[in-house]
């Protein structure tokens, strides 16, 4: 037991009384979180991102609500602005209805929030059970125990949802304050659903927990277009546990820049033959940022497909970590995982660890990872300098190369040129700007 | 007498960190509208010249001078050099992956001409610009869309090289062993653009292991340089003697 977790659980655990179901399961997570602690750099999983030494002597509280408007500032807004769909808006941790739009939803499609479902009787029990693989550590627990609210978002089997779903997460304050939030995607069999979710935030020093719980029925199909753009000076956490059947789809890609610490897990479970999930990460980072992307794909029955490629661009005293963990069950046969990493390092002092892990007890399968480090290409910059372009641009020309073979995968009319926009605006703001409290 | 276009004078270089001397005493001089072939074998330093003049870092210049239009040119960086009309086509151009070989020309073309205080064209102008003198080098469009010399064949990055030329419009082109990597054919089309480049206020330095480029881009002046020097210089019948003399003969005779 620690007296860290103790007196966070103290601060910001403390919930309204719920359903007996809820109150049982927000209790024993109570419990084992206090027991386990913020994950430390003596476990395994956590062995490049010592949460309990980063998260310093902070006394975290529990996040107020903000009522008015929100205004962004320059360069901050919603990336998705533009796009016609229905939003789901979330201020500091507290669902915003007013700002939200899910009106005129066609049948088959719910969406709404966690605390509406709760009070209308449904029952997420199987959601407040799941705890995830290892390496996701006591984090499942932390959350369930504090968690307040999140987005309900369920596609009836066969129903195409025709306009996507904006998920957009704005933080104003901070001084300490934390927020937990449980988001549930399901999909019925044959569904489809585009899901463009944004963490922004410029509150300052702020925790700002996101647990998403995905289940995809049968051949339904989750498109996910992920921009991570806290503050950063913020704690950034993030965990998405993916349940997959048999012919689903989940394909993501994330940009990534904000968070003065930043842990982004997703765990994959395949649960049917030839099913696919791929989740492609680009970042940039600077002054003393930390970002650490983990990826478990657990392969438990045949012929399933995953892929993860990230790719980070890490300036100042930054560091970036990659962990890929594979999992491919006995008799798995036919199994097909990819993990990459490439980091280009733009600063004597910036750091980056990679890890990727291979547990595999089937024969037929096919695996491939490989990892990474460098610095930009000295010799095309002579070219592109040669050629006229100023070595300030010839460096933006290449790190942007670099990373757009994560982001041309978004489809155009899901924001790929307003993220690639937003990666190009990083070379903007001041690099010294970045990270510093 | 007016100002050559290029002056070099006894330029010693080395390659930085390292100490060992690559050029030992050059000196060349260029008058406007001239090409001159420089000749050599492997390791004779034609490569770190053309290098030096395009501002490569990875050399240090210990002593002598380059003279461009009349001003010191090691004061001037890579990005600079080519505003003021040096360029430089590379023996083997570096592939850019991600970067397309049309956005790669546009930001280039527009780049030098805000360096040199020019309008920048907008994209109509540009692709007006650039489908025009494509054509008549035999670049297709599909491979200005694709990343630039990312798997080109060696003719196409040659093609490719001779269209930034013609699109540059520089004052001094550096042709860097424009001949390696292309068959008899290839050859031909390159020699072709530039040749239709050769203009009165243009010079260039043909740099060339082999006689046979001087067949296609016919010069007016040929130097022969070995470790490090400039051994010989006459008039392109030197390129045919060379030819069935070889550089070790020419290098004895000067010896």
């Amino acid at each position: 037991m620690t007296d860290r977790a103790l007196a966070y659980l103290d601060e910001v655990g403390v919930g309204e009384a719920g359903p007996a179901w809820l109150d049982m399961r927000r209790k024993a997570a109570r419990a084992s979180f206090a027991d386990a602690g913020f994950p430390h750099r003596r476990i395994e999983a956590w062995r490049y991102t010592d949460l309990a030494r980063l998260l310093d002597k902070t006394m975290w509280k529990a996040a107020e609500p903000e009522t008015g408007a929100i205004l962004p500032p320059e360069g901050r807004v919603n990336p998705f602005g533009g796009i016609e769909s229905w939003k789901l808006i979330f201020v500091n941790g507290f669902f915003r209805a007013d700002l939200s739009d899910i009106g005129g939803l066609p049948s088959g499609v719910e969406l709404t929030s966690l605390g509406k479902a709760l009070a209308s009787g449904t029952k997420f029990e199987s959601i407040f059970d799941a705890a995830g693989p290892e390496a996701i550590g006591p984090l499942a627990a932390l959350n369930a125990a504090c968690v307040r609210d999140g987005a309900v978002i369920r596609v009836k089997p066969g129903v195409s949802v025709e306009k996507p779903v904006e998920l957009i997460h704005y933080t104003t304050r901070g001084e300490g304050q934390a927020s937990h939030l449980r988001h549930v995607i399901e999909l019925g069999a044959g569904a489809s659903l585009t899901l463009l979710e944004a963490q922004i935030g410029w509150g300052g020093h702020y925790l700002a927990d996101r647990f998403m719980q995905v289940s995809l029925e049968d051949s339904a199909t989750l498109t996910h277009v992920r921009l991570q753009d806290e503050d950063v000076r913020a704690v950034h956490l993030t965990t998405l546990l993916g349940e997959i059947e048999a012919g689903a789809n989940y394909l993501a890609t994330t940009l990534a820049l904000g968070g003065r610490v930043g842990r982004m897990q997703t765990a994959i479970r395949f649960k049917g033959e030839g099913a696919n999930a791929v989740s492609n990460t680009a970042y940039l980072l600077r002054g003393d940022q930390h970002l650490d992307t983990t990826i478990v794909a657990d392969h438990a029955v045949p012929a399933c497909e995953s892929a993860a490629q990230s790719k980070g661009v890490l300036d100042g005293q930054s560091t970036g970590v990659f962990q890929s963990k594979v999992i491919v069950a006995p008799g798995a046969q036919r199994s097909d995982a990819r993990q990459m990493s490439n980091a280009l390092l733009l600063s004597r002092d910036a750091a980056m660890n990679a890890k990727p892990e291979l547990e595999i007890y089937a024969d037929d399968v096919q695996c491939a990872h490989g990892s990474t480090i460098g610095e930009l290409d000295d010799d095309a910059l002579f070219y592109l300098r040669s050629r006229g372009i100023e070595e300030a641009m010839a460096r933006r020309l290449l790190i942007s190369a670099f990373l757009a073979e994560v982001l041309e995968q978004i489809p155009e009319e899901l924001g790929r040129d307003q993220l690639l926009a937003r990666a190009q605006d990083w070379f903007e703001t001041d690099a010294e700007e970045g990270g510093k409290p | 007498m007016t100002t050559p276009l290029l002056e070099i004078r006894d330029l010693h270089v080395i390659i930085k960190g390292e100490g060992k001397e690559i050029l030992k005493g050059i000196s060349l001089t260029v008058p406007e509208g001239e090409v001159h072939a420089i000749m050599g074998p492997n390791g004779s330093g034609k490569s770190t010249l053309s290098n030096v003049l395009a501002g490569r870092e990875d050399y240090e210049i210990t002593s002598g001078t380059i003279l461009y239009k009349g001003k010191d040119l090691t004061e001037l960086a890579i990005e600079e050099r080519a505003a003021a009309g040096i360029f430089l086509a590379f023996q083997y151009p570096t592939e850019i992956p991600g970067v397309t070989t049309m956005t790669f020309l546009k930001t280039a073309v527009n780049a030098q001409r805000k360096a040199r205080g020019e309008a920048e064209l907008n994209a109509v102008e540009f692709l007006k610009l650039v489908r025009g003198k494509a054509k008549a080098l035999n670049v297709s469009e599909d491979m200005l869309k694709r990343p630039l010399n990312v798997g080109f064949s060696g003719g196409e990055k040659k093609r490719a090289e001779t269209l930034q030329m013609s699109l540059f419009e520089p004052s001094l082109a550096v042709l860097d062993e424009t001949d390696s990597g292309l068959d008899i054919d290839a050859l031909k089309v390159v020699a072709e653009g530039v040749n239709a480049l050769r203009a009165a206020n243009r010079s260039m330095i043909v740099i060339t292991h082999y006689q046979r480029l001087l067949d296609y881009i016919v010069p007016d002046h040929v130097h022969v340089l070995a470790h490090g020097r400039i051994i010989r210089s006459g008039g392109k019948e030197l390129a045919l003697e060379l030819e069935r003399t070889g550089y070790a003969d020419i290098g004895e005779s000067a010896a």
